[in-house]
């Protein structure tokens, strides 16, 4: 005991330690610092020697694979978990059963046999459709093998060599050069003009420029690494080794995401609730009438035979398949409202979130750079930012401002729209060039005029591009009207153009530059900033003639004026929310579900966004805005009326898991901005504490241990990472949140649904243990055989069980809080008290009724039956006589008595149409519900067919000891399926009429 | 995941029992409280007396549709069986002549069986029919007549009628007697007006696999008329007479009276089992029935040990 918990520990440390941020400071080093680190030339690299015996030492430069588990123990676990380890029990049993039968007595009755090699096949198709199944969607290892380079250019002794990845070791000095993939984490000593795309690692698309300087104190975000698998884009770069294989950041990655241990679905521990609750059942019943059988008399050896048959008829064989299929069917209705669901238990798992962690670009918003707020004439102008442009938001077009601030916008700007889209909307056009300069491009063709015509007409002369150093992008065009003059337009950061403007424009007009002036633009600028938008200033100057046509410009060493300009105005960009957002934030939270989100965005872009979309509601706001709204210092704020906040990256690096668990249980709207992968997984592990089911989003490699950690991880259909989609349960195929909101909804449904269909399936047990019951103790022949039953449970059963599964919800599921796992079961005490006390006795009766009846009309009368079991089940035997003094053989009266047998099997379809109508409905009438479930109509005909066809096929006697009943036999069962209706229509109308009241708490399942 | 599961050591599975069976603080006994338990058992009984309430009015009203004079169907009895007697486990009458007990239990149970056919009750009871023609009794107009029978005495079974045999039925001298029935069904007119009566062979039953499988056994039979051989039958021919017919049951026909053939086998060939087959020869009886072995027919095992 104490070692494995020593053994646990360790591991789990390991797992901690991985958790961590990278702690790695190779970054921080100067170059000479590097070189002694790792005892290496930075020119001539590694000698071959060392770098043999640094490779001999660490190990190849591979990701060590996982433990894979082989495939024959994966088959086994579709095998032998959970509800086919009850039936391959019962078929064990049933094995027993024979064997003890044929050991012990000559004349030998098969059904054992047959029982059990049912419910072995049944057991071993579900298993295989299942794994089958899950064989598609478990290949999270392979695509990081796929990720992992073939050749890299190292240099060793001064001499560059084309080696295989796999031996490239610590310290070697690598050159990479755009197209390469990177073959292990490198510290940049030289580079030109090298950019990655670090996006599978960071989930950031835009590639980014690699330098040898140190920018950053976060190894993930300072500009001298690359990192192993990235792939360079452009440029060159050399640099030295700093981490090979599993101790790079992929490969940490890698072993994170398959070092997390799965735990079971919460599917999974309802259906083990639900196996605990048939075992004890099925255990009751068989050793009360295992003791029963003894005090009556019967051998040992019957009562054990009758124990293992009781507990047998007690497994519901029909009901694996009836699971799985209806988890099949909402996975396809799923699919169809975009949500992939690659594991069917996580079908319901979406079901009873209770939190939901959002990645914000992409699944909130719409990952697309828009304009949304416009500063000129002194006022803020908001533009229009939805997806398809309908919200009709507008601005004084007319003013003269508005077209030089149009003008600057269109021509000061390098993006373009890719050729041959003229028939896609303007906004979704695909650019090129960078986000803010395609924003303003779109906004421009959207309300202004075609750029294109107006970098025709106005033809650009020179252009200092935008750098991070100047922070603005001039460009000087030719004027359209007058040919002869040029004009400068300048766009940047606006404090960058305030300090290049002495004037500023106010409808058309020039005005020179006042404190006014100033001011407002410092409360515009804040304004928009505030909302988490990029602002962008924009000014122009109308050269002299002197800088007429034909002038060279040269932007090198300028020759023209570039000051004085003139202010045209602020535009503010976003990537604004996508338009159903808010709504599903909304749904999200009258269904009681938490949205937090996760991003690794800065906190104000992330906190506008948030408000935008209902994350951080009106009603409330965080400790920093009610501090400056009251105008008070932080520390005054009482913390227990805030009920929002937003939490930088940095402060959770800081906090324990108490910390973190009291700001995720103290908080109902939460941020978490500028997080790193390894937080996400944090995060989501706090939740899980408080015992929240969490599903999370993510599209980058970096989220896939998240994804995994996640009861439900939600992987991105257009953007995400290969990597991210398998280690995901399900994929939103449209990236959008609103879709996780209907995914939630499908899922409560079969939650719901299941329930009634286990009800279903569960109450013709009793009508089939029973005739079981009575055979032992009032030793009648036996009423309903073992085949009957199969065939009801894996026949005439299956359809109607499923066509509940298309059932419409009874009220709105969205509307309720998420259920509790712990005490909302699937299957409860109630349910089984409906299914086996109630409904399944009525059912028993009709059952014995018939029987009854057709013995009676043979010649059989009821109370001549009881203890007539051993002359009657006796071969030797045929002249028994009958209550009318006629003499039968044994075949004689064994027709009778399957005959009976097809008449109990044909009442338990009878009353099993009415049991399927009070099953659409737990609370509410049927008439309110209605029959529209097609369906659910076409289960009754076809379970009504199917018995029809059961009974009259010839041959079916030889076959499955079937016989034709007379048709008035059929309607024995009918009193009884009314009388179910009834009853149950009384017991909702109570329900209904008195909530909370006794009977609700005792029968509301 | 969420439901991490924590390993219970035993005590503490054994306590939690404890309280689910009885828990002091709440004063539940498996789980529910006295007024729970009131209100469920309460419940459960209201709603099972209406069970048994309707159960029994539907019953009631079942059997009133049922006479107590004829079944309603007896489609399934359109051929009556054959049996014997005497009845013994398996159908197989072994008799070992020098071991008393061994068929002492036979004649005991032939003894018992015989008795009503003793020509004194028969004399007493029943009717002296006309021989060769149905026993037909109308009803007349009167509701469910209680109906006469015709008698069989025993001493029409000859030597094997058992009375003063010192032989005991034969099976002493290793000559037995089996008496052959035809089992009783309500208003059938057996023979169709024509006479009847049963025959019978020995037969070598070819075991083939094909009686593990649970086939129909294959009509390929041979005669064994030499093991069986001779044998003489009581009434002469195995005669069943018409008037016999038709049974009126049990209720009406109260002392009605089976008709017996018995057959003696004479010179069985000993130590060996021998397959006796006897069917009955009667224009409406099919006796080929592939499944029903005892439609129309009988056949029992008959060995004889000598030492």
């Amino acid at each position: 005991m104490m070692n494995k918990n020593l053994r646990k520990g360790g591991k789990k440390k390991d797992l901690e330690e991985l958790k961590k941020e990278a702690d790695m400071d190779d970054h921080k080093l100067t170059l000479d610092e590097l070189s002694a680190k790792y005892s290496v030339d930075l020119t001539k690299g590694h000698s071959l020697k060392d770098a043999q015996e640094i490779l001999f030492a660490n190990g190849p430069n591979a990701l060590s694979p996982p433990p894979t588990t082989p495939e024959w123990v994966k088959f086994c676990k579709q095998m032998f978990g959970g509800f086919s380890l009850l039936l391959w029990t019962g078929a064990f049993l049933c094995f027993l059963a024979y064997g003890i039968h044929v050991h012990y007595s000559e004349k030998t009755n098969k059904d054992n046999l047959y029982l059990g090699i049912v419910l072995a096949a049944v057991v071993l198709i579900t298993g295989c459709f299942s794994y089958y199944q899950e064989a598609k969607s478990s290949k999270i290892m392979e695509s990081f093998k796929n990720m992992v380079p073939q050749q890299a250019l190292v240099i060793r002794g001064g001499e560059k060599m084309q080696i295989n990845v796999k031996d490239v070791v610590l310290g070697d000095l690598v050159e990479v050069k755009g197209g390469d993939q990177v073959p292990a984490d490198i510290r940049v000593i030289a580079a030109q003009g090298c950019k990655v795309d670090n996006s599978s690692l960071t989930g950031e698309s835009e590639p980014q420029s690699r330098c040898p300087d140190c920018t950053h104190e976060n190894l993930l975000e300072t500009r001298n690494i690359l990192f192993f698998s990235t792939n360079c884009v452009e440029g060159t770069a050399r640099g030295i080794v700093i981490a090979t294989g599993d101790s790079t950041v992929m490969g940490r990655i890698a072993s994170l995401t398959s070092g997390l241990a799965l735990g079971q679905t919460p599917i999974a521990a309802e259906i083990e609730h639900f196996i605990h609750l048939i075992t004890a059942v099925a255990i009751f019943l068989g050793i009360t009438f295992f003791s029963l059988s003894l005090i009556l008399g019967y051998g040992w050896l019957d009562a054990v035979i009758f124990l293992i048959g009781i507990i047998v008829a007690n497994v519901p064989e029909g009901l694996l398949a009836t699971v799985t299929v209806c988890l099949t069917l909402t996975a396809k209705r799923m699919a169809r409202k975009n949500c992939l669901v690659k594991n069917l238990e996580a079908v319901e798992t979406l079901g009873s979130t209770s939190t939901i962690c959002s990645d914000k670009t992409g699944t909130l918003t719409q990952n697309r750079m828009t304009v949304a707020h416009l500063w000129f004439d002194k006022t803020v102008y908001e533009a229009d930012t939805s997806e398809e442009q309908t919200t009709g938001k507008t601005f004084p077009k007319s003013s003269d401002t508005w077209f030089h601030l149009a003008r600057i916008a269109g021509l000061c700007n390098r993006a373009d729209f890719r050729p041959h889209q003229e028939s896609v909307p303007i906004a979704k056009r695909a650019t090129s060039g960078d986000a803010s300069e395609s924003a303003l491009l779109k906004f421009i063709e959207q309300s202004y005029s075609p750029v294109n015509e107006m970098r025709q007409k106005n033809p650009k002369v020179a252009e200092i591009p935008f750098n991070s150093t100047n922070k603005y992008q001039m460009s000087i065009h030719l004027l359209e009207d007058n040919s002869q003059a040029h004009v400068l337009l300048m766009k940047g950061a606006p404090e960058r153009i305030m300090d290049f403007c002495t004037s500023f424009m106010l409808n058309g007009q020039e005005y020179p530059m006042d404190e006014e002036m100033k001011i407002d633009f410092q409360n515009a600028y804040l304004e928009l900033g505030g909302l988490g938008e990029r602002v962008l200033g924009f000014c122009f100057l109308n050269l002299p003639s002197n800088f007429s046509k034909g002038f060279q410009f040269n932007t090198d060493e300028i020759n023209f004026p570039m000051k004085n300009l003139c202010f045209a105005g602020l535009i503010s960009m976003i990537d604004p929310p996508r338009t159903a957002v808010p709504e599903a934030v909304g749904k999200c939270r009258s269904a009681g579900i938490k949205v937090i989100m996760v991003t690794g965005d800065h906190p104000i872009t992330a906190k506008a966004i948030a408000k935008s979309v209902g994350i951080i509601s009106e009603a409330n706001e965080t400790a920093e805005d009610m501090a400056t709204r009251l105008n008070v210092p932080i520390s005054q704020i009482n913390t227990k009326s805030v009920k929002a906040i937003v939490v930088h990256g940095s402060e959770l690096k800081d906090m324990n898991s108490e910390q973190l668990d009291h700001i995720l249980k103290s908080y109902k709207e939460i941020v978490f901005a500028r997080t790193s992968p390894q937080q996400k997984l944090i995060i989501v592990e706090g939740c899980q504490r408080l015992g929240a089911i969490v599903a999370v989003t993510g599209d980058g490699v970096n989220d896939s241990p998240a994804l995994k950690k996640a009861d439900i991880g939600i992987a991105m259909g257009i953007t995400g990472s290969d990597v991210s989609k398998q280690a995901a349960d399900m994929i939103l195929l449209d990236d959008n949140f609103a879709s996780i909101v209907t995914g939630v909804e499908e899922g409560r449904l079969i939650f719901d649904n299941l329930k009634k269909s286990i009800a279903y399936t569960l109450t013709s047990n009793i009508p089939e243990i029973t005739p079981f019951l009575l055979f032992i103790v009032l030793s009648i022949p036996l009423p309903l055989g073992t085949i009957t039953i199969l065939c009801i449970d894996l026949g005439t059963d299956m359809v109607p069980a499923i066509s509940l599964a298309y059932e419409t919800p009874e009220s709105d599921i969205m509307k309720r809080l998420p259920r509790n796992p712990k005490t909302d079961n699937l299957v409860n005490h109630r349910l089984i008290g409906m299914a086996y006390g109630q409904i399944g006795m009525i059912q028993a009766l009709a059952g014995f009724f018939t029987y009854f009846v057709i013995l009676a009309e043979n010649g059989f009368k009821p109370w001549d039956l009881l203890g007539i079991r051993l002359y009657w089940d006796d071969a030797s035997i045929n002249d028994l006589e009958d209550s009318f003094g006629q003499q039968w053989t044994y075949e004689q009266r064994k027709v009778v008595e399957y005959t009976c047998q097809t008449a109990f099997f044909i009442s338990i379809v009878i009353v099993q149409w009415s049991d399927l109508i009070i099953c659409k409905t737990r609370r509410n009438s049927l008439f309110k519900q209605g029959m529209k479930n097609k369906v659910l109509l076409f289960g009754i005909f076809e379970e009504t067919f199917l018995a029809a066809v059961l009974s009259y096929t010839p041959g079916m006697d030889v076959a499955l000891r079937m016989y034709p009943l007379r048709i008035n036999w059929w309607f024995c069962a009918l009193p009884y399926s009314v009388l179910i209706f009834i009853y149950d229509e009384i017991r909702k109308l109570i329900i209904r009429r008195r909530p909370g009241g006794w009977l609700e708490k005792e029968t509301y399942y | 995941m969420v439901i991490q599961k924590e390993k219970k050591s035993c005590g503490q599975v054994v306590e939690e029992w404890k309280e689910f069976v009885w828990n002091p603080r709440t004063h539940q006994f498996m789980g529910r409280t006295g007024t729970s338990w009131a209100f469920i058992l309460l419940f459960y009984l209201v709603f099972y007396g209406f069970l048994t309430a309707m159960f029994t009015l539907t019953m009631w009203a079942m059997l009133q549709t049922v006479s107590d004079h004829t079944p309603k169907y007896q489609d399934r009895l359109a051929t009556p069986g054959l049996m014997i007697r005497p009845k013994t486990e398996n159908l197989d009458v072994i008799v070992n002549i020098s071991d008393t007990d061994s068929w002492d239990q036979h004649v005991q149970k032939l003894n018992k069986f015989l008795e009503p056919y003793n020509d004194s009750i028969q004399a007493q009871k029943n009717d002296v029919c006309r021989p060769g023609r149905y026993y037909e009794q109308p009803d007349n107009g009167v509701l469910n007549y209680p109906k006469r029978a015709c008698q069989f005495n025993r001493t029409q079974l000859g030597n094997c009628s058992g009375i003063g045999d010192p032989t005991h039925y034969g099976y002493s001298t290793g000559q037995p007697c089996v008496f052959i029935k035809m089992n009783r069904v309500i208003n059938f007119y057996a023979g169709a007006n024509q006479s009847m009566n049963v025959s019978c062979v020995g037969k070598v039953l070819l075991f083939l696999t094909s009686s593990l499988l649970n086939l129909p056994a294959p009509p390929q039979r041979d005669e064994d008329a030499e093991n069986l051989g001779h044998f003489v039958m009581f009434p002469a021919n195995g005669n069943i007479d018409l008037m016999y017919f038709p049974y009126y049951g049990k209720k009406f026909h109260v002392n009605y009276t089976q008709p017996l053939v018995a057959v003696k086998f004479l010179n069985v060939t000993p130590n060996v089992e021998v397959n006796v087959e006897c069917r009955i020869n009667a224009a409406n009886i099919a006796t080929e029935d592939e499944r029903d072995k005892f439609a129309g027919r009988v056949a029992f095992k008959l060995r004889i040990n000598k030492t």
